[in-house]
């Protein structure tokens, strides 16, 4: 058996400090590239009703069979009250991130947050 | 140990690391760190202990098993490359850590699970073409120095026991 120490040593410090610093440093190198926008669509019956920026705070209302009032603000949305007989979609809360979504069957409403990259989209 | 000591040792350890990857797999550690590819690296205890006592290309051989059987089970490709790109790197990177006779198993291991954070991001990244994914790196990296603390201490148990047994159960090793 290769012998190996079963206590922590110093060296084990070293360890995770470089992790950590690498981690950092990693971090700090792709900052910059982190102000990706993303940008809110608004989904009915298939077809795209609205386009707007996460970034921007705003509320509107669609319409169809039911009525979902949408959200904007703080860099997040959600829809805020619905008619829609479950309210599934008011339940799902807030979104933020570029992939995401929230969908109201009822009325035939998706939300999703797309964004340049499309990483987030892809992870899942 | 004789041969069929080391053989029937690594197929224990191969099944042992099989168990613990399903084990992972119902309590997924990120339920509650919502990151994806953050884990225990639970089966990463199985590998330790092969390199400190079967030696790495035993340890090599269980790494290669667990991962091309656990994507059988689990029914994805894709996983086989993540789990191969970073296990192999932990493998390369704890091999290097034991051998370099500085570091404990808490060390060997936190090192381990860090290269396998880097691994499984850069088989994600060619698998996606693209390198935005590497955003996810830095946070995946602080988790693994503790998810590596946390089975260098599991590792360092069982290296422990095993240690404790009498030599005619463990073959004169150890």
């Amino acid at each position: 058996m290769r012998s190996v120490a079963l206590k922590p040593r110093v060296w084990d410090i070293a360890v995770i400090a470089g992790v950590l610093l690498t981690a950092l440093a990693i971090a700090l190198l792709l900052l910059p590239q982190k102000a990706d926008p993303v940008f809110v669509q608004i989904w009915q019956d298939g077809a795209l009703l609205y386009e707007l920026p996460l970034d921007t705070d705003t509320e509107l209302t669609v319409g169809g069979k039911y009525e979902n009032t949408v959200t904007i603000r703080g860099g997040a949305v959600c829809v805020s009250h619905a008619t829609c007989p479950g309210g599934d979609c008011v339940r799902s809360g807030s979104i933020r991130d570029a992939g995401r979504g929230i969908v109201c069957l009822p009325n035939r409403l998706e939300i999703r947050l797309v964004g340049a990259s499309g990483v987030d989209a892809v992870a899942k | 140990m004789n041969a069929v000591r080391k053989l029937t040792l690594t197929g224990v350890l191969t099944a042992l690391a099989l168990a613990l990857g399903l084990l992972e797999r119902a309590l997924p550690l990120t339920a509650w760190i919502p990151l994806p590819g953050v884990k225990l690296g639970l089966s990463n205890i199985v590998t330790l202990f092969a390199l400190c006592v079967l030696g790495t290309p035993y340890a090599a051989a269980i790494l290669l098993l667990r991962a091309v059987l656990g994507s059988v089970f689990s029914g994805s490709i894709t996983s086989l490359w993540y789990s191969l790109a970073g296990g192999a790197l932990a493998l390369g990177a704890m091999a290097l850590g034991v051998r370099s006779k500085r570091l404990s198993v808490y060390g060997v291991s936190v090192l381990g699970a860090a290269a396998h954070s880097v691994g499984q991001i850069a088989a994600a990244a060619a698998v996606v073409g693209s390198v935005s994914i590497l955003s996810y790196l830095p946070l995946l990296l602080v988790v693994s120095t503790a998810t590596g603390a946390l089975v260098g201490a599991a590792a360092a148990g069982v290296l422990g026991g095993w240690n404790a047994l009498p030599k005619s159960l463990t073959g004169g090793v150890g």
